[in-house]
């Protein structure tokens, strides 16, 4: 257990590394960066023109339900990363294999289910 | 012989690994300008152009002078940004990069005979650790768009997560294929199972999906709908400038680099070459390294290069080719590498 936990403490100090140095960075830049204000100079692009309405517009539902169809399926390969260590060298190969033939098996009529009701096609 | 570690340094060592493996980020900050350098270098090359070439020999300069130029730029911060997520989306890129290079081995020195993987860290589910690392740079890409409140921002950033959404499922398939002839999920027990056949060979199919899903994850050329200047005015990073751009650029580039490093660790056979024995203390020290950087640069103009070869795909082909097409052959070749595994292993 203290093997596992200590694999992990260099993965802290990243990460402690990697919260720091971006607002460090953008510490150094504000101390060495010129500074001018005008009018019109913090406005948002929008090639040259006045920007009109906000950005925050609402997407096409049908751009949901593609993130829905990802979700089933990463979680389909989830399930296989702990399988793949499991399946060889503990006695339960062939059950292993056809249990997990069954499962994607089943995840497949999805897949085709989907494809037919065109959730993967991208908004027409 | 294994090398003897004193008693009392054993429960200090992974913090003077941590602390030690720090200095890799300096390095891989190193590398991205070669990365960048030697991007266009070779580009300026396949268009008959001469590239950078005024500042320092051959341009090699050219990328410190960037940088400095990004230094002293003014931090701008439209009116109607989200100051929150503006400024904070950085920490989501270079997180990413930094918490995937802790668990990459860089090369690996044989000493006496046995092998040491120069990993900052070793876990032993270090692919799926990796792999999640990798995702999470897609938070930083549509804070950024969000934030900016810009309209080709955004319409970047919802291209991007289309993109992002379909390429992660056939890569996570195809890495699973890969374990599962090894029968772990570490990177280094992967590589190191490849000394005589590296993977490429046994399962084309899965370096093809392989491949393509991680050009898509980076969005380098032919997928980088999110950015696309001509029609997009660069996506998400329209608001983005000076060293916030830079850091988001340079993660970008780290990103390529470790992408590489994947590639030719889980399928070139990593720091492997078949009949190599490193019988010479000096040459088990420096040729594996040296074996895996060159598969690294390899597969590096592999990317660039394609990047001219291939024009830009439409969102709607980008979403076809990942479910419609690379999904079924992924799942194919995890039924090929099953199959496969079992006939090595009996």
């Amino acid at each position: 257990m203290s093997e596992i936990i200590d694999s992990y403490i260099p993965v802290a100090i990243f990460l402690v590394v990697a919260l720091v140095m971006p607002p460090m960075t953008m510490f150094m830049v504000k101390q060495l960066s010129p500074r001018s204000r005008a009018a019109g100079k913090y406005t948002t692009y929008e090639s040259g023109s006045v920007p009109t309405g906000t950005a925050r517009i609402q997407f096409n539902v049908e751009y949901y339900l593609y993130a829905i169809a990802f979700v089933l399926f990463d979680v389909e390969v989830l399930f296989l990363y702990p399988w793949v260590t499991v399946y060889k060298g503990h006695g339960i190969t062939s059950i292993a294999i056809v249990e997990m033939f069954i499962f994607v098996f089943i995840l497949l009529f999805g897949y085709i289910y989907l494809w037919k009701k065109e959730a993967l096609t991208w908004v027409k | 012989m294994p090398i003897e570690i004193p008693e009392f340094i054993l429960p200090l060592l992974p913090w003077i690994r941590g602390t030690v493996g720090l200095s890799l980020i300096g390095v891989i900050f190193l590398g991205a300008m070669g990365a960048v350098w030697l991007e266009r270098k070779l580009s300026a090359d396949i268009q008959s152009r001469m590239g950078p070439c005024r500042v320092g020999k051959y341009g090699l300069l050219q990328l410190v002078a960037d940088a400095i130029k990004l230094f002293t730029k003014e931090d701008l911060k439209p009116l109607n940004a989200d100051s929150l997520l503006f400024n904070n989306a950085n920490i989501f890129m270079i997180g990413s990069v930094f918490l995937m290079l802790v668990a990459i081995p860089v090369g690996a020195v044989f000493i006496n005979g046995v092998e040491y993987p120069l990993a900052v860290t070793q876990m032993d589910i270090s692919v799926l650790y990796i792999e999640a690392m990798s995702a999470i740079s897609i938070f930083g890409i549509f804070m950024v768009a969000y934030g900016s409140n810009n309209k080709y921002s955004l319409l970047g950033a919802f291209r991007n997560f289309a993109r992002m959404v379909g390429y992660e499922v056939p890569l996570g398939l195809s890495v699973v294929s890969v374990a599962v002839m090894t029968g772990s999920l570490s990177i280094v027990e992967i590589s190191r199972s490849q000394g005589l056949l590296w993977n490429i060979f046994l399962q084309p199919l899965g370096c093809f999906v392989f491949f393509v899903s991680l050009m898509a994850d980076m969005g380098r050329l032919p997928f980088d709908q999110n950015e696309s200047e001509e029609e997009l005015i660069a996506g998400w990073i329209t608001e983005y400038c000076g060293m916030r751009f830079g850091l988001g650029f340079f993660a970008e580039y780290i990103h390529m680099i470790l992408g590489s490093f994947l590639v030719a660790l889980l399928f070139l056979g990593g720091w492997n070459v078949p009949g190599f024995v490193a019988n010479n203390a000096v040459l088990g020290l420096i040729a594996p390294t040296g074996f895996l950087l060159i598969k690294v640069v390899f597969v590096l103009m592999v990317i660039i290069g394609l990047r001219w070869a291939v024009p830009r795909f439409r969102i709607d082909q980008v979403v076809d080719l990942s479910w419609k097409k690379l999904f079924p052959l992924a799942l194919l070749n995890l039924v090929w590498a099953v199959g496969l595994g079992l006939y090595l292993g009996a």
